[in-house]
């Protein structure tokens, strides 16, 4: 038990994927699309990030896709990068807590308060993190770059849908990203047209089956610059 | 000085204080406005914050004592009737234990997080410092100023104000805070004889944050 109180990777636990990504880019519509690929057979619990209402838990809670005690809000002050970057004891207080009361999960998905391009998760709290832009935000974003478009394990370009309706153009923005990411994968898709979120829940379930499997994850967010740094 | 204290004092020591307003939030709510930030950090430093050093002092004195401590955890519940700040004071100390026991390597740390069902901040924070090497000066001064300190902050989140403006009333506080803590760390009476924390009005607004639906902070 020492060993995951102490935020390092254990298979003693549920696996914690972060989503994050900017305000309005789909994360809460990402997990609830998720939950309904997963729950049936995978024991999923949520924490959600909010910046000033609990409207993120409540959304989630009306979509019925997960038992209401499975998804906890926290309040972050003002500072929702640092929740989940610089000092993340709050949420990990808050997966434990709903580990040791919902447990044993086998998956807890934590979704960041909608924030800028810079914030990424703490390997500390995220094994692996899902970073969520959308096409009416402007395809020019994966050109931009920063922390999340770069480096998270998966990149979600969602909204395809609307990008005949804003002028975006998904074949760049996935080849931009591309190029930012080099092999690391980037799933553009509409999470309001069929297959919604099943690529992103394989992706999930390949995850799943390699922490079930090895006990830990390697994150493309982890020892980006020095690449042999991190403890196992 | 003594950087140790620095480290325990900056916000930047991942112990999840960000997420608090001490109840300046619910106070804002119900009409405080910039004028009456400063007099609230003030009162909370004499009703609240002086009170909770006190407890500091003594686990950090105690700080090897697990009997001594399980009381001073039971003295704390007694001092704080209000559910809601308890279970406040329980999450601020769960989140300062965890950080901590990277931190410093020290077995009290890990013990005292394991036997305590309730870690109450204040008696959280004297057996870090223990462990950090403080003496009973330096963990007053921190307890007192970690509680002003995060107000202000609060206060910036919550009145759109100018950063240097809540720096100077910190600095403005500075005797205040200094000269209590010599007094809390000069008291040899034990904790139960020691004045208790007396904010009815803080406890009462506390529960009315608690049950909010709009809300940045935790308290």
């Amino acid at each position: 038990m020492p060993s995951a109180r102490s935020g390092s990777l254990s298979a003693e636990r549920a696996l914690r994927i972060g989503v994050g990504g900017p305000v309005g880019s789909g994360k809460s519509s990402l997990i609830a699309a998720l939950c309904r690929e997963l729950a049936r057979d995978v024991r999923v619990g949520v924490v959600t990030n909010d910046i000033y209402t609990t409207e993120d838990a409540q959304f989630l809670r009306a979509t019925g896709v997960l038992a209401p005690e499975r998804i906890v809000a926290v309040q972050t002050g003002c500072c929702p990068h640092t929740a989940i970057r610089d000092d993340i004891t709050i949420n990990l207080e808050a997966v434990e807590e709903l580990e040791r009361g919902q447990g044993p999960l086998e998956l807890v998905l934590v979704e960041s308060g909608g924030d800028n391009l810079t914030a990424v998760f703490s390997p500390a709290l995220a094994d692996v993190q899902v970073f969520v832009i959308d096409v009416a935000g402007g395809d020019d974003i994966p050109r931009k770059g920063g922390p999340g478009i770069a480096r998270a394990d998966l990149l979600v370009i969602n909204k395809t849908d609307l990008a005949p309706f804003v002028g975006s153009d998904v074949e760049r923005m996935v080849a931009d990203a591309t190029a930012r990411r080099g092999t690391l994968p980037v799933l553009a898709l509409s999470l309001a047209r069929p297959p919604y979120a099943r690529a992103v829940g394989e992706w999930v379930r390949a995850r799943l089956r390699t922490f079930a499997d090895e006990g830990h994850l390697h994150s493309s967010v982890v020892g980006t610059s020095h690449p042999h740094s991190h403890p196992h | 000085m003594n950087a140790v204290a620095l480290l325990l004092a900056d916000s930047r020591f991942p112990a999840g204080g960000y997420a608090h307003s001490l109840g300046l939030e619910q106070a804002v709510a119900d009409g405080l406005g910039p004028g009456g930030v400063a007099p609230f950090i003030a009162a909370r430093l004499r009703l609240v914050a002086r009170p909770e050093a006190a407890l500091s002092v003594a686990a950090l004195r105690a700080a090897h004592d697990d009997d001594a401590l399980a009381e001073l955890d039971d003295e704390h519940a007694a001092r704080c009737p209000s559910p809601v700040l308890r279970d406040v004071a329980r999450r601020l100390g769960a989140q300062l234990l965890r950080s901590a026991a990277t931190a410093w390597p020290d077995p009290a740390i890990e013990r005292y997080r394991s036997a305590s069902s309730s870690t109450p901040r204040p008696v959280a924070l004297g057996v870090v410092a223990a462990a950090g090497g403080l003496d009973d000066v330096e963990v007053a001064t921190v307890a007192l100023y970690d509680d002003a300190a995060t107000v202000a902050s609060a206060a910036l989140k919550l009145l759109g104000l100018d950063p240097a403006e809540t720096a100077r009333w910190l600095a403005q506080l500075a005797p205040a805070i200094d000269a209590a803590a010599c007094e809390v760390a000069g008291d040899e009476r034990p904790v139960a004889e020691q004045p208790p924390p007396a904010a009815v009005g803080l406890e009462l607004a506390a529960a009315r944050h608690a049950e909010r639906t709009e809300r940045f902070f935790v308290s």
